[in-house]
């Protein structure tokens, strides 16, 4: 139930189909509400590993309640013990072993459900527009299921809106039939892509271990480090769609988590298109105020722009480390702050050198975008070692190969990589060129439903033919 | 926009006319692409209408079980080539008849199931036959095999048993028996009474019974899509783990054995004793050798799997049961740490060894038999190095 399975989706579109029973936005919430209940009651089996989920949504709740109530300093206090609880509950490694909880317990969702009880907090304490969330909004919109297990990191005032509207957002058979069609294409991916891709990966990773001759571990190392990004999108992009568009029938917008990341030409741009709502939420909570309060405290015009710099190291270490509790993920987040930071000084440092003017022109030029996106995705594709691997895994790889070897497989990425986005991009827009009089061919309803019907029985064909499970959402874990 | 924004579609309504093409269209795309993949599927995995058991007998009712002297057949299975198999005035897979053993010659007897008969590949390029040349070649004896190797019920444990006296009739210096996983699974099973499977179909309702008929049709497209699926090494030892395929469960590769495997075992053992009482009287030594299964090849080689599991558990349980009557069990699994992707010598869905798992196995045997275990055909100088299994 907590992957993109046959279970999954029937559960989400009988929801579906309980929930539009009636416009009423009670019975809208207590559908969701029980449902979501449903789910965790059978992911969890009993009610003894839910205690520590428990008490952490009431250590939230509590905060929340005394901010709404205007108690002096409640913000300021309520935020170091709910971040200490995630850690804790988490059992990051740097903590002392002998304070954890000793029992296994349910922590499936907690990361994302931190985010909304931390949103809640800061919103409410913020002094802005004053409203009241009651027991029952709280725990529907941290426990909502659809965004449980891997997000989308929805604002509650985005939820509250469309949930709690009069009269719901409108459900005709178009809109029906392009989440039917997003459902297919998201399980397709989880069930067919991301299946095939972490295939070759694992293949990769054990030729590399194996007495081959140096020209195909050479090419199990491009693979290996190619492949893993492709299936860490399908994985991911596949769950979200899925659970997009079942919100979507029930009549909930929840925020797009990625956009073409593969076409990102740049690696702060490649931030703005992958996990959206994780890099969203970090900006808003993280990089502005961090950045605000610099610059209050730094008035050399000589340092301000480096500031930047240094926020975008700061937030993007952040959510490395947030991936994960050991230490891969720390350097995870370096790699990710660092790729930012000098993605950052670069841009400042060709603007100064070129002008305001100039730079825009040269980041305008296809072929510096080419080779730029090629070095994005090269870059990615090198970091993520850190976030799928363990130590013993990455030193395997990486002496499997000597430094030569491995600096000609990056080249190798970068090149090829360059190439072949820069020739997707080319095909993609050669076939939405193709338009009739309602748009582009691609995307009209009878293309969708010609390549969601091929896409749903290559899925189910393969589905049933390999007999297994479906694979677990990456992001499940964090 | 993101990459799935639908925003400014959501107002317009659909016309009248798409309620019938929509669904239309997706139901040409569904039977167009089930036809074409089905179409191509049938022309690259082709699949003879005869195969080997034509030229055996397989059932209770005949006298002997084997193969039909003198005849020939021919095969051709989805992953593989037109295969003949011709079987001699004896019944067993051969070009030529067994004759006396001629002066100067070690002989050897190879007895077993399937993958001694060299199912699935011509005959020369069986282990078997592989094995005279590299022996004599290594050994500077003539070393002649003989390969009374059967496939099918006619290899089942207690028929091997029963032929047994044919080995020791072509008075051989020594027997080597190959064992497989499939002999162990079937150690207790009993001869079918009919070459083909004829049980009655259960009485289903004409909806059920289409039903089923789709499920169970073997779709080559479904073959080809596997095909393809276990050409990767990962995801055929995982998917193996998870069930087995069509033939085995792995329990037998559990490091716990299931209660099945455990009771075949016993069987075995006790089997096993009468065969090495049989071979003591006749002064003829007896050699085994457990060969893996695709998925257990597999995993030796990637050197990690679940801790539930352990391929090595069943070639161990082996060497106590044949040690322990008096037996001499060479071991070849541990070679297959050193070769890299052996799964390749498999066919990937059927499972039998193909031309390149053949000559593996042939290099391995040579190895062990020569390296001392077998005294008659000990040599100082072990020739290959073990990387080149793999080439």
């Amino acid at each position: 139930m907590d992957a993109a399975s046959f279970q999954f989706v029937f559960f989400g579109l009988a929801v579906a189909l309980v929930s539009n029973c009636s416009c009423s936005w009670i019975w809208r919430s207590t559908v969701l509400f029980g449902a979501s209940i449903v789910f965790i009651a059978l992911l969890a089996h009993n009610l003894i590993v839910l205690l520590p989920l428990i008490g952490f949504l009431s250590l939230g709740y509590i905060c929340l309640v005394l901010i709404e109530r205007g108690w002096s300093r409640p913000l300021v206090w309520s935020i170091p013990p709910v971040i200490f609880s995630y850690i804790w509950l988490k059992k990051y490694t740097f903590l002392p072993e002998r304070i954890f909880i000793d029992y296994p317990y349910f922590t499936l969702g907690l990361s994302y459900i931190f985010f909304r009880v931390l949103h809640v907090l800061i919103e409410t304490g913020d002094g802005g527009e004053k409203r009241h969330i009651g027991l029952g909004s709280y725990l529907l919109y941290t426990l909502n299921f659809t965004t449980l297990v891997s997000g989308p990191i929805q604002r509650y005032d985005e939820f509250a809106r469309d949930q709690y509207a009069s009269e719901p957002i409108t459900l005709g058979p178009r809109v029906v039939g392009l989440q039917l069609e997003r459902i297919v294409r998201g399980f397709f991916k989880v069930n067919v892509l991301s299946v095939l891709t972490h295939t070759v990966q694992e293949d990769a990773l054990a030729q590399m271990q194996q007495p081959f001759p140096i020209s195909l571990r050479l090419f199990a190392a491009f693979r290996l480090a190619v492949v893993y990004p492709f299936f860490l999108y399908s994985n991911f992009s596949g769950y979200i769609d899925i659970v997009i568009a079942l919100a979507r029938l029930m009549g909930v917008r929840l925020p797009e988590n990625f956009d073409r990341p593969f076409s990102a030409s740049s690696f702060l741009d490649f931030w703005s298109r992958w996990h959206i709502t994780l890099s969203t939420w970090l900006k808003t909570y993280v990089y502005n105020p961090l950045l605000l309060a610099l610059m209050r405290r730094i008035s050399l015009s000589a340092i301000q722009p480096f500031l930047g710099v240094f926020c975008f190291f700061v937030t993007f270490l952040l959510v490395g480390i947030w991936h994960g509790r050991t230490s891969e993920f720390v350097i995870f987040g370096v790699l990710q702050g660092g790729g930012v930071a000098i993605n950052k000084l670069w841009q400042l440092g060709l603007t100064r050198a070129m002008g305001s003017k100039g730079y825009k022109t040269l980041a305008k030029n296809p072929v510096y975008i080419s080779f730029a996106r090629g070095l994005t995705f090269s870059w990615f594709a090198f970091t993520l070692f850190w976030f799928w691997a363990n130590w013993k895994q990455i030193g395997g790889a990486f002496t499997a190969l000597g430094v030569a070897q491995w600096l000609g497989v990056w080249l190798a990425i970068w090149l090829s990589a360059t190439a072949v986005l820069a020739l997707w991009e080319w095909f993609r827009a050669a076939l939405l060129s193709i338009k009739t009089s309602e748009g582009p061919l691609l995307t009209s309803r009878y293309a969708r439903v010609v390549y969601a019907t091929a896409l749903g029985l290559v899925a189910v064909v393969m589905t049933v033919v390999l007999k297994q499970p479906a694979p677990a959402i990456v992001y499940k874990r964090f | 926009m993101t990459e799935s924004s639908t925003e400014g579609l959501e107002e317009k309504k659909l016309p009248r006319r798409d309620w019938i093409l929509l669904p239309v269209l997706g139901l040409t795309t569904a039977v167009l692409l089930v036809c074409s993949t089905e179409l191509i599927a049938l022309r690259i995995y082709a699949l003879s209408r005869t195969g080997g058991e034509d030229c055996m007998v397989l059932n209770s009712s005949s006298k002997t079980l084997g193969g039909i002297p003198n005849s020939v057949c021919w095969e051709k299975i989805p992953e593989g080539k037109l295969t003949e198999y011709r079987f001699n005035n004896s019944g067993y897979r051969s070009d030529t008849d067994f004759g006396p053993k001629l002066p100067g010659t070690f002989r050897i007897v190879v007895i077993g199931s399937s993958f001694v008969v060299g199912a699935r590949v011509p005959i020369e390029e069986a282990f078997a036959t592989r094995l005279s040349p590299e022996l004599s070649q290594l050994t500077g004896q003539k070393v002649e095999i003989v390969n009374e190797g059967m496939a099918g019920a006619a290899a089942y444990p207690s028929i091997v048993a029963l032929r047994f006296k044919d080995a020791l009739a072509a008075k051989p210096d020594m027997i080597l028996r190959i064992v497989t996983p499939w002999d162990i699974q079937n150690q207790s099973a009993s001869i079918p009474t009919s070459n083909r499977n004829t049980a009655p179909p259960p009485q289903e309702s004409r909806v059920a019974e289409f039903i089923s008929r789709v499920l169970h049709h073997p779709w080559r497209a479904a073959f080809m899509l596997r095909h393809v699926l276990y050409e990767s090494q990962s995801q055929y030892v995982k998917s193996f783990l998870m069930g087995g395929d069509s033939h085995y469960n792995a329990g037998f590769l559990r490091a716990e054995p299931d209660a099945e495997w455990k009771k075949q075992l016993l069987r075995f053992d006790s089997d096993d004793a009468g065969i090495e009482e049989r071979v003591k009287a006749a002064g003829v030594p007896l050699v085994v050798v457990f060969l893996p299964l695709r998925a257990q090849a597999a995993m030796i080689s990637m050197g990690e799997w679940p801790a539930e599991f352990d391929p090595f558990k069943l070639d161990n349980e082996l060497r106590s049961i044949i040690t322990s009557h008096g037996g001499i069990y060479i071991d070849i699994l541990p070679d297959f740490r050193n070769i890299p992707n052996p799964e390749q010598g498999y066919y990937p869905v059927e499972g039998h060894l193909n031309a390149r798992g053949h000559a593996i196995i042939a290099r391995l045997l040579t190895k062990e038999l020569t390296s001392g275990a077998v005294p008659a055909l000990r040599v100082s100088a072990q020739p290959q190095s073990a990387q080149e299994y793999g080439k």
